[in-house]
Parts: structure tokens; sequence; C-alpha cells
């Protein structure tokens, strides 16, 4: 028999009949393992997300799917509640049979605790069990959806049941760890103490759902695929930077863990600062994973430290109130389920932050993020200096700033505004916006973040990941904000009402500097 | 906003005077459609009018079916005083019926916004549209073909392979090959396996089942570009090292739709075929690779949506260009 396949640069063969087809490389064969099974991140995002993988044929022929949780399931009891989750968050609507029933063939249910490690065990075998009968090869995806409290848990159990990268002779193994990953410094590198005594980083997938959206992973190819735009990106042509993660939501289920985190941990953290990442990272040599973290960890380092002294003048926080939201009436924040009737925990967090490099230099990033607000945003406005000479417009006309807007969710687009002459024959100059919007631009639905992310982690590109250098230094970036915020009470919380803008202290961060927020 | 239509002469004046007294509006491209099958004329300007619904451009019909009487209609943003800007597409429906290949040309260089690609439609059937067919040509950016679209036959398949020979510079798309993605992630998907990839190159026989030729044709000629072979007859192609691999195709079911395929190594047999749901397809493995049954979705992709696709992918595609040349050389 001849064999001509050619190998990739990788050492992975290349099937030659996939080139010009929907996915380049379909992954290996393989089990995914959702510990958390029965919560609600697996009914709503992740088993829909395996289906419509399926349905796009992105999966291997061989594959496993082996909830794990607490929960005392049957498969059959477990197959049952994904079909209903499939049926009432899939993008795709109900799964139907025969296709159904040859997908529920591969799914199979471990009851059990974290901290257990008899239950790993009955998981080897039924993962043994899938390799033989499925022939999953024995490659193995870990899918962490649990709280963290039992992340470091469940990687000491795979360890001890020789679930880990070492003990598997026949396949590779990954994790996936949801955010957070710690609840600070000190509690994020204790836990990747504990995950890389069983993983490389090579093997695990630190996960932040904002990275799998396609406007995110458009900033590059705006930015790195057209050529009118990077010889403005710096300091030279841009006055500010403000990126923002409005929702209109509260804690709703999450009031415990939520009152001890806030809105800095849970969000400017992890997912604003990838942004500020993306959109201030020099332009990586490749587009393989290391080469575009490389330069996006190069952006956190260059991150100017937030001097503690200094927080009262650079951040801004708030808590809300009750309020109205779409003309509904909302609870405050205080008497949300499972938070402290006198607590202290922001819901609102506005951060400057300065990146000391040649591009960036005094070029303030305007960084916010807060609950319970007018509407549900998140977006990146590039605005752009001030013309240096007025020529046009009468005395009255404004001459707005250019503006660029990277729409994030729920829009997903890209925003430019510019000044025009109002038709007629006076010189007037009013702003006007040209607007590309993805939906209609492509005529396509963007595929949600988790199908995206969990191929990729199947087929073992990391570049939509966080690596654990960024997640360390931005940890080290804001750690001096919380800590200071946790040493003093804000006797004005709460400050804001649901539905609003956001707080007064954030409006004054601005205002100090002669800007304003762009209205949520 | 609502659309305003109007009924006019074919008189280019006429409808340019028409289309004047409209609001401005932005186009992003022109949608020239060449009708001259009656039987087909519903059913294309059907798909024709989604896609102009949805992106903005200038759609001219070129009706050659004779069923039109005589006139040009104008289809246009109403004419509201409130409306000051638009975004949205403008239509002409133009009675072509016996008119010259000079003047249709007049029409589409006397309409069309020369700032915008010109993308041809052309579901032409009969052998005397083939002066205006090649009149047009020029002002083409890219040309929407069916090869599948009106017949079961392999002939529209031949002219097309003959075209792409003598117009390699004009962007082609096929709804018939766009039509077999899904059965070509299917095939994919058996080789996938890295242990597998050896299979690739020691097929001996390859049979397809489907509604119209070019699908066979198509799926046949993407197989022998991508693994290297040589069409040695209508029946046959040869392999890198010389191998016969014979070529069966059977004219069976809906037209436009394959219905099985099947794969013979020398060791294993690759078989997929259409279940009693017309949008499942059962894929399995029999001999020395022998795999289970396994369903595997086959995706009803409208023509309006192959449509879309069509115009909104840009420049070449050589795996298609590549299948299409080595479909050429087994029809000879």
């Amino acid at each position: 028999m001849t064999t001509s396949a050619a190998p990739a640069g990788d050492g992975v063969a290349v099937n030659p009949l996939r080139k010009g087809l929907s996915v380049n490389r379909i992954p290996d064969p393989c089990n995914i393992v959702f510990f958390g099974a029965s919560g609600d991140l697996t009914k709503r995002m992740l088993m829909p997300a395996m289906w419509n993988l399926r349905l796009g044929d992105i999966l291997p022929a061989n594959y496993g799917i082996v909830g794990f949780s607490r929960t005392q399931f049957s498969d059959n009891d477990f197959r049952a509640e994904m079909k209903k989750a499939i049926d009432q968050f899939s993008r795709t609507g109900p799964a139907k049979d025969p296709l159904w029933s040859d997908f529920a063939k591969h799914i199979s249910y471990v009851p059990g605790d974290f901290d257990d490690v008899n239950c790993f065990h009955k998981l080897r075998e039924a993962l043994e069990q899938n390799d033989r009968e499925l022939g999953t090869g024995g490659n193995r995806l870990f899918y962490l959806s649990t709280p963290p409290s039992v992340f470091t848990s469940i990687i000491d159990q795979l360890d001890k049941a020789g679930l880990g990268p070492r003990d598997n002779k026949t396949g590779w193994s990954r994790v996936i760890i949801e955010k957070p990953f710690g609840t600070d410094l000190d509690s994020a590198r204790a836990l990747q103490a504990e995950v890389s005594k069983v993983f490389e980083e090579k093997h695990v997938y630190r996960i932040d759902h904002y990275l799998g959206k396609e406007p995110v992973q458009d900033i590059m190819a705006l930015r790195f695929a057209n050529v009118i735009f990077e010889p403005i990106w710096n300091r030279r042509y841009i006055d500010s930077i403000q990126i923002t993660a409005a929702e209109t939501v509260g804690v709703e289920r999450r009031g415990g863990y939520y009152d001890n985190a806030g809105a800095l941990r849970d969000m400017i953290q992890n997912h604003v600062m990838n942004l500020l990442a993306l959109v201030a990272m020099e332009p990586p040599v490749a587009s393989d994973a290391d080469s575009i973290r490389d330069e996006k960890f190069k952006v956190l380092r260059a991150v100017r430290p937030i001097d503690r002294i200094r927080v009262s003048l650079d951040t801004a926080r708030g808590q809300y109130d009750e309020g109205a939201i779409a003309g509904q009436p909302v609870p405050g924040y205080r008497a949300e389920p499972d938070v402290r009737s006198d607590s202290n925990t922001e819901t609102y967090a506005a951060v400057k932050i300065l990146v000391d490099n040649w591009r960036w230099a005094d070029v303030p990033f305007y960084l916010r993020s807060g609950k319970r607000l007018a509407h549900k945003t998140s977006e990146i406005a590039i605005r752009f200096k001030s013309l240096p000479h007025r020529l046009f417009g009468d005395d009255g006309d404004a001459l707005d700033n250019n503006v660029l807007v990277m729409k994030i969710q729920p829009e997903e687009g890209i925003s430019l505004r510019f000044n025009a002459k109002v038709p007629g024959p006076r010189m007037h100059i009013r702003a006007v916006s040209m607007d590309f919007n993805y939906g209609t631009g492509f005529g396509v639905v963007s595929a949600p973040a988790y199908e995206r992310l969990i191929g990729d982690a199947m087929r073992g590109d990391a570049t939509l990941f966080t690596r654990w250098d960024a997640v360390e230094t931005a940890w080290e970036i804001v750690m001096p904000v919380p800590d200071r915020w946790l040493d003093t009470i804000d006797e004005s919380f709460p400050n804001y009402s649901a539905g609003s803008q956001g707080p007064p202290s954030a409006d004054r961060l601005l205002a100090m500097d002669g800007r304003e927020w762009r209205r949520i | 906003m609502s659309l305003e239509s109007s009924t006019v002469s074919t008189s280019l004046d006429a409808i340019r005077g028409e289309l004047a007294g409209t609001k401005l509006s932005t186009s992003t491209f022109n949608f020239v459609v060449w009708i001259d099958d009656p039987a087909r004329r519903d059913w294309v300007l059907d798909r024709a009018g989604m896609l102009g619904e949805k992106h903005p451009s200038f759609t001219l019909v070129l009706d050659h079916t004779g069923v039109r009487s005589g006139d040009a209609t104008v289809t246009t943003l109403a004419k509201d005083a409130e409306t000051v800007y638009s975004v949205r597409g403008e239509r002409v429906d133009i009675d072509v019926s016996g008119t010259d290949p000079d003047r249709v040309v007049g029409y589409v260089v006397g309409l069309c916004d020369a700032g915008v690609p010109t993308i041809l439609w052309w579901t032409g059937m009969r052998e005397e549209s083939r002066t205006i067919f090649e009149a047009l040509l020029p002002f083409a950016k890219t040309l929407l073909f069916d090869s599948s679209g009106g017949s079961r036959d392999e002939e529209a398949m031949r002219k097309l392979v003959a075209f792409h020979a003598a117009h390699p510079e004009v962007e082609l798309r096929d709804l018939a090959w766009m039509r077999l993605r899904p059965w070509q992630d299917m095939i994919a998907n058996f080789f996938d396996d890295p242990n597998l990839l050896g299979e690739l190159f020691s097929i001996r026989r390859l049979q397809i089942s489907s509604g119209s030729d070019s699908e066979a044709f198509y799926l046949a000629g993407w197989l022998a570009s991508r693994l290297g072979w040589s069409a040695s007859g209508r029946g046959a192609f040869a392999d890198r090292d010389g191998h016969t691999i014979s070529f069966t195709r059977t004219r069976v079911g809906d037209i436009r739709r394959v219905q099985s395929v099947c794969l013979d190594s020398e060791t294993s047999w690759y078989h997929g075929e259409v279940t009693d749901d017309a949008g499942v397809v059962r894929i399995w493995v029999e001999g020395t690779h022998a795999r289970e049954p396994r369903l595997f979705p086959l995706p009803a992709i409208d023509n309006a949506s192959l449509l879309e696709r069509a115009v909104l992918e840009t420049g070449a595609d050589d795996v298609f260009e590549t299948a299409l040349c080595s479909a050429g050389t087994l029809l000879g």
C-alpha cells in the first residue's frame, strides 16, 4: 500500500481532502469530560455547543462525552436531561432523531464527589470503556465547569486516579479551566501551583469565553489585515480608549460567589484585560498561539502598576440600588439572595490604566464594567485626537473627535464616527456614523463562543485561551485596587440606581482628565 | 420603509428616468440575472429577490422567457418624504425576449453601477442565448451558474468546463458544486484518523449515485484533483503509481441530489448513503478498517443561501477549479 499523506508542520498528518472544507483539521478521537455536568453552564452552553459541533461535523467520528457531578443520574437520566437542555438552549433548535439517538450513544455519566478518588477510578473505567467501544484512543479533555473551590480537588484526584498526562501512555490529556482562575493573586498562584503539578502549561486551556466571540477575534483582523488602521494606532493619533462591559442583569443566582468577588475580579481582571491586550498588542510575528499570546503578555507587562495611594484617583466603584430595567422594577444589590445586607462589594468598577511603552505612552485606557446598567453592551471605543486646526464649521458646530467602536455584544460589528458636511449652502459640519454589522455584512449569525473554544481545545489550538503568565500579570495589575477597597468601606453604597449609567464617581474619574464616558 | 414598483417601457431612458427619481441608496454589487427558461422563471426570480432584499445591491433581471409583455418594472424604495437616505436594493426587470445582444449590453452598461462588482447569474439553457452570454461576459467579475439546475445530463457541465478553459480570468461559482460541501466533509471524515490516511492512496473503485450527472463528476473530479489521479477514460482514473481506479456513476433519485458514495480501497469499503430521512446520511466502513454505522447530518442548504455564499466569497476557488478541470478530463 502506498502512503503519500504529507505531514503538517506540527507533525500531524494532513488529510488532503480537507483543503477548502469547513474545517482544516477535525480533532483527534477523544473523550470530553464535563465536571459539574448537572450545572447551569453545561445545560445552557456546553452541551448545546457539543450538539452543534456534532451537527457541523466538527467532532471526530470517535468521541465520547462523559458527565461527572454529585447528582445521581443514570446514563439514560443524564441523556434525557441533556436532551431537554439542547431542546431549550441550542441555537439550531430541538434535537431530533435519528441524529439525536446517534449522538446520545456517545453520552454517559459518572456520579461522584470531587474529592473521592474512588469516583475518579470509576471515571477512569468509563473512559477506558469508551476507548475500547467508541475508539476514543486514550485522548481526554477534562472541562472544569464547577465552582472554583473544587478545581484543585478535581485536578488532584485526576492525578491520583492515573488520569493525568503523566499516566496517559496512549493519548493526550488536556484540561479546560473555567474562569475565575483564582480570586486574587495569591489564590491564582496557589491554583496554578496545583495545576502545574499535574498538567504542563501546554495541556492547560484557561477559558475566557469573550475570546471566542467573533468580534473579539476580529480585533486582530481589523488591526492586522488592513493597512489603514495600523499607522494611526498609537499615541500620536489616539486620544484615549474606553473598554466597556456593561450588563443589565444583576447577580442572579451567583450572589454567594459574587459578594466575595465583585466587578473588578469578575470582569475587569479577565474579560476586559484580555480586550485591552488585544487592542494594544504589537503585531505578532506569526498567527500561532504562542506568538499571539507572547504579544498580549508584553502589553500586560507594560501596564503601569496601580499605586495603592492612587487607587482613589484612578478608579471608581459603585453598587446598584433598586431601580428599573426595561421598565421593570428590580431590587438593589443588598437585597439580592446570598448577598450580605451591609455588603461593601462593588457591582461596578472603573479603572484608568496607562501602558508604558513606545506606542501607548500617556494614552489612558478607561476600563469599566458593571451590573444593572442601562443597557447590555460590550465595546471598545478608540477615540482619536482632536483636529489640530479648525477649518470648517460654524461656531455652533461641534467638531467631534473621530471614534472607532468595536462592538462585541449584543451588537457585533464596527462603527466609525467622522465629521461630514450637512447638505446645504453653508459649511455646517456634523458627526455621522458608518456602521458594519456582522449579521448583515456576512449574512451569517456568529456561532456561540463555546462552540469555537471547545473545538479549538479538542484540536489542541490554544490561541484563544489565556496563558498563565498573562493571568498572573493581570492579577498583579488589578490587585492593589481590591486590596485598597477591602480596607475602606464606601459609605456612599449603594450609589447608583439600577438601570442608570453608573455611579457619579465614575464620571468624575474621566472628568478629571477632561473626558466623558460614552453613553451605555 | 416600503418598496414601490412602476412599469415603464423597455427604453433605457425611461428606466433611468424612473431610477433617477428615487432616493439616494447604497449599492455594494450589481446582480445581473439572465432567465430564458419559462419553467424555472419563478424559481429564479424568488431567489434573486431574496438576495436583493438582504444585501444592498442593484438587481437587473434580463427576462428572455417571453412571459413578460414587452415592458420593464423598476422597483425602488418608496419615495417617502421622511426617508432621506437608505441602504437597500433597487431592482429592474426587463423583458429582453427578441432583443439583440447590443441592446442587452446597453442595459447592463447603462443601468449598473460601474463602481461596484458585477455578478452575473446565468440560468440560461438555450443555445441561442449564447451570443448574449458572450457579450455580457466582459462586464462580469463573477459568474454564477448551476450545472445541475435544469437538467440531469452532463451537457451543462461540459459547457462550464469549456467556458473555464476559455475564460480562466472569470471567477466561477457553480451551485451544483457548492451543494456538495456536506458530502465532501463526510468523505473527508472517513480519513481524518491519521492511521487511515494511507487508505486514500489505495482507493481502487469509486461509485456514485446521484440524480444528475454534475454531482457525480464533481465528486470524482474533486477526489482526483486532491489525490493526484488522472483520468484514463470516462470510467477510470490512474493514481500516481499507475494503479487503476474504476469510476461508476448511476443516475438515480432527485435532480441535484447525491444518493450514495462508495469508495473501495485495497482493504476496506467506505460507504455513505442517504437514509429514509433525506437530511441524514448513514456512513459505515466494511473490511479491515470496519466501523459501525453512524449518522451524518446533511444540512438542507437552500439555494438562496448558496447564492448568497457565492456572492460573498471573493476570489478564485482553486479547489473548485482543479476539481472542475479533473471532471473535464473525465468528460473528455
